[in-house]
C-alpha cells in the first residue's frame, strides 16, 4: 500500500515537471516523454535547493520545507496548464491499450515478473552501507551529509566525490516529510520506479525501432529482459538494475544513458520532440546530479552520439547545444580533481 | 575492479577489465555480431543509429590507449568499466534478434532461427539466479535477526547512541535500519580486512586502534589483551555482537565483556568501558 501510493506519487511529480517543460498545445509530446524528462528536470531543479542548503549547514528540515513549497508551486501551475492534456492522455491510453490489449498486458506482466525480482528478493551490496545509510542518517540527524554514514561520527568537512550527486538527499527529504522509513522509500518505491521508467524507455525505444510492430516490441521487450537477468557479472549496467536499482548508478546505467540514446534517435529521424536540446539539457544534468558517475559517462555518450550526427545532417548550431548538455558533467569533474588535488575543502562548519 | 591496477597492466588494461566485466558471457561478441548485421542487412536508417556511435566508442572509450591518458587526470582504475555501458547491447541485441526472427525472407525457417535464437541467448548469458533466490524477510529487506540485535541493544543501553563493534554484513547493514548506532569499523577498514591480514606495523598504528580490534575478533590474528583493551577504550566500543560460531567469543569475555543478550545466531556483550562515549549531534543552531 505504502509502496504503492509512494511510486504514484512520483509519477505524478515527474509528469507534473514533464508537462510543464515540454509544454505547449500544438506539437504535443507524449506522456511517457513528459514522465521520463520530468523525472531529470524534478533532480536537476532539486540541486539548485538542495546544494547551497548543504553547503551552510542548514537543517534537512529547512530544505524539506522549502523543497514542498517549490513542489507545491510546480504541481499546481502544471495542474492548471496540463489538466485538459492529462484528461485526454489518459482516454488515449486506454485508447492505444484497447487497439493491443494483449501486448500491454504481457509487457505489464514483465514489469510485473521484474519488480517483483528486484522488490521481494534479500540483496547484500556494500554501496547501500553508503547511499541508504546516508538517507537514514540525513533523515535522523536532521542535516545533510554532515555525519559520516558508516560511522554515524560528525566529519569536518564534505566528501566532494558525493556532493554534487544530490539524489539520495531527496530521498532523505521524502522520508523526513511522510515519515516513511528510508529503506522502505528506497529499496522499495524508488526501486519500482526506477524499474517502471527503465521499461517505459525500453518501451520508447522498441517502438521508435521497429515503427511501433507489436510483434517485434514484444519480443524486443522480452529478450531485453532476458539480458538483464543473463548479462551477469558484478559489473553490468543488467545487474545493477536487477540487484541495485535505489542507486545512482543503476539509474544513470540504465535510464539516462538509454534515454540520451532515445532522444538521438529520434533527432537523428527527424521524429517529432518537443525542445529536444532543453530536454537533453535536462537529462544529463539530472544525471549528473543522481550519481556522480555521470560526470564520466554522459559526455562520452554525448559526443559519439551528438557528434557525428550533427557533422552529418550539417547542423552545426546544434553544436552549441551539445556544449551546453556535456558541460554540467565536465565541470562537475573538474571540480572533483581540483578538490582531490588539495585546491578547496567545503568544511562543515565555519572557519 | 580494485584488484586491477592500472599502471602495472599498462596497455593491457583494458582487455582485463574487458574480460572482468563480461565473466562467461558472450554479449559483447553479440554487440559486435549485431552491428556487422546492421552493416550488411540493416536499413540505412539503422546504420546511422547504431553504426557511428559504435566505431566512434572503440577508436575512443574502447581503445586500449584511452585508459592510460585518461588516468593522467582522473583516477579511473575501479571504475573504467562503466564506460562499456554506453554501448547499447540491451537494446541492440534484442532488436536485432527480432528483426531476424520476423524477417519476412526467412519465413520458412522461422522455428529453426527461433531455437537457434534462443540457444544463443541460453548461451551467451550467465543466469542472475541460478544459484537460487533469498525472499526478503520483511518489508526493509533486512535480515530480522538485526533488527532485533539493534532492539536489544537500545533495550539495554543507557545512551541515544551507543557504539557496537559488529561482524561484516551486519555492521554493512546495520546503519540503514538503524542510524542511531554508531559503529567501530568503516567500511574501507572491513573491506581491506576482507582479503588482507593486519601487518605488525598497521597493529602498532595508534591512530587506527580499530584495527587490532578487527584483527583480533575477525581475522583470529593474535593481539595482546592489554592492547586489545586499549583498543576499546580508544574506540569508546561498548557492544560487541559475535556470531556464536566465532572463535573469539571466549576471548571477548576474558577481556571483560559480559554477555547481556543474545539472539538465535548471535551473542551480544557489553564491555565495561572506564570512559563512555559521548556523543551527541553538534548544535547548529549556534552557528546562525
Amino acid at each position: 500500500m505504502i509502496i504503492g501510493a509512494g511510486v504514484l506519487f512520483n509519477f505524478i511529480l515527474y509528469l507534473a515537471f514533464g508537462s510543464l517543460i515540454l509544454y505547449g498545445k500544438k506539437k504535443k509530446s507524449s506522456l511517457l516523454q513528459r514522465i521520463v524528462i520530468g523525472f531529470f528536470a524534478y533532480y536537476t531543479l532539486f540541486f539548485f535547493f538542495c546544494v547551497p542548503i548543504m553547503k551552510y549547514y542548514r537543517p534537512l528540515s529547512m530544505l524539506s520545507g522549502i523543497w514542498c513549497a517549490v513542489v507545491a508551486v510546480i504541481l499546481l501551475l502544471s495542474l492548471i496548464l496540463n489538466l485538459k492534456g492529462w484528461i485526454e492522455d489518459i482516454r488515449d491510453i486506454f485508447g492505444t491499450v484497447k487497439s493491443s490489449k494483449l501486448f500491454f498486458l504481457l509487457f505489464m506482466l514483465l514489469i510485473i515478473v521484474q519488480i517483483i525480482l528486484t522488490v521481494c528478493i534479500y540483496n547484500f551490496t556494500l554501496d547501500a552501507a553508503f547511499y541508504v545509510a546516508g538517507v537514514s542518517t540525513n533523515v535522523d540527524t536532521n542535516m545533510i551529509n554532515v555525519y559520516d554514514p558508516f560511522t554515524g561520527a560528525w566529519q569536518d568537512h564534505f566528501e566532494m566525490r558525493y556532493f554534487f550527486a544530490t539524489y539520495p538527499v531527496q530521498d532523505a527529504v521524502i522520508c523526513q516529510l511522510s515519515g516513511i522509513s528510508p529503506l522502505i522509500w528506497t529499496k522499495s518505491v524508488m526501486t519500482v520506479t526506477i524499474v517502471i521508467l527503465t521499461n517505459m524507455v525500453y518501451y520508447l525505444l522498441a517502438k521508435s525501432l521497429t515503427g511501433n510492430d507489436k510483434k517485434k516490441m514484444l519480443l524486443s521487450l522480452f529478450l531485453i529482459f532476458i539480458f538483464n537477468i543473463t548479462f551477469n557479472t558484478i559489473y553490468t549496467a543488467s545487474t545493477f538494475l536487477m540487484t541495485r536499482t535505489y542507486e545512482g548508478k543503476a539509474i544513470v546505467g540504465n535510464l539516462a544513458l538509454l534515454v540520451i540514446f532515445y532522444i538521438f534517435i529520434l533527432m537523428n529521424n527527424s521524429e517529432s520532440l518537443k525542445r529536444p536540446w532543453l530536454s537533453l539539457f535536462l537529462v544529463c544534468f539530472g544525471a549528473s546530479t543522481i550519481s556522480s558517475t555521470a560526470n564520466m559517462l554522459v559526455p562520452v555518450e554525448m559526443t559519439v552520439l551528438f557528434l557525428p550526427l550533427i557533422f552529418r545532417k550539417k547542423t552545426y548550431k546544434e553544436l552549441a547545444g551539445y556544449i551546453l548538455c556535456i558541460l554540467p558533467g565536465v565541470i562537475l569533474a573538474l571540480t572533483y580533481v581540483l578538490y582531490v588535488k588539495g585546491y578547496f575543502v567545503f568544511y562543515t562548519f565555519p572557519k | 575492479m580494485q584488484t586491477i591496477n592500472l599502471m602495472e597492466k599498462g596497455i593491457g588494461y583494458l582487455e582485463t577489465v574487458l574480460d572482468f566485466y563480461s565473466g562467461s558471457c558472450s554479449y559483447l561478441m553479440l554487440y559486435i555480431l549485431c552491428l556487422v548485421y546492421i552493416a550488411i542487412k540493416g536499413s540505412d536508417r539503422d546504420r546511422e543509429i547504431f553504426f557511428p556511435s559504435g566505431i566512434f566508442l572503440m577508436l575512443t572509450a574502447y581503445n586500449p590507449i584511452a585508459p592510460l591518458i585518461l588516468n593522467k587526470f582522473f583516477d579511473v582504475n575501479n571504475e573504467y568499466y562503466r564506460f562499456f555501458w554506453i554501448a547499447p547491447l540491451v537494446i541492440l541485441i534484442p532488436y536485432v534478434v527480432s528483426e531476424i526472427i520476423f524477417d519476412k525472407e526467412l519465413k520458412a525457417k522461422r522455428s529453426l532461427i527461433i531455437v537457434l535464437m534462443a540457444a544463443l541467448f541460453l548461451f551467451s548469458g550467465d543466469f542472475l539466479y541460478k544459484n537460487g533466490i533469498r525472499l526478503a524477510e520483511n518489508i526493509y529487506k533486512m535480515p530480522s535477526e538485526l533488527i532485533e540485535i539493534s532492539e536489544k541493544i537500545h533495550k539495554d543501553a543507557d545512551e541515544e547512541y551507543p557504539k557496537v563493534f559488529l561482524e561484516y554484513e551486519y555492521n554493512m547493514q546495520m546503519r540503514q535500519y538503524d542510524p542511531k548506532i554508531l559503529l567501530t569499523v568503516d567500511r574501507e577498514d572491513y573491506l581491506y580486512a576482507a582479503t588482507n591480514l593486519f601487518t605488525e606495523e598497521m597493529l602498532k598504528d595508534e591512530t587506527h586502534p580499530q584495527y587490532k580490534i578487527i584483527a583480533a575478533l575477525i581475522k583470529y590474528q593474535y593481539v595482546h589483551p592489554e592492547e586489545f583493551k586499549k583498543a576499546m577504550e580508544e574506540t569508546h566500543t561498548e557492544y560487541v555482537v559475535l556470531d556464536k560460531n566465532n572463535l573469539m567469543n571466549d576471548f571477548i569475555v576474558a577481556a571483560g565483556a559480559k554477555k547481556v543478550d543474545e539472539t538465535e545466531g548471535r551473542n551480544i556483550y557489553k564491555y565495561p568501558l572506564k570512559e563512555k562515549a559521548d556523543f551527541e549531534l553538534v548544535d547548529y543552531s549556534v552557528v546562525y
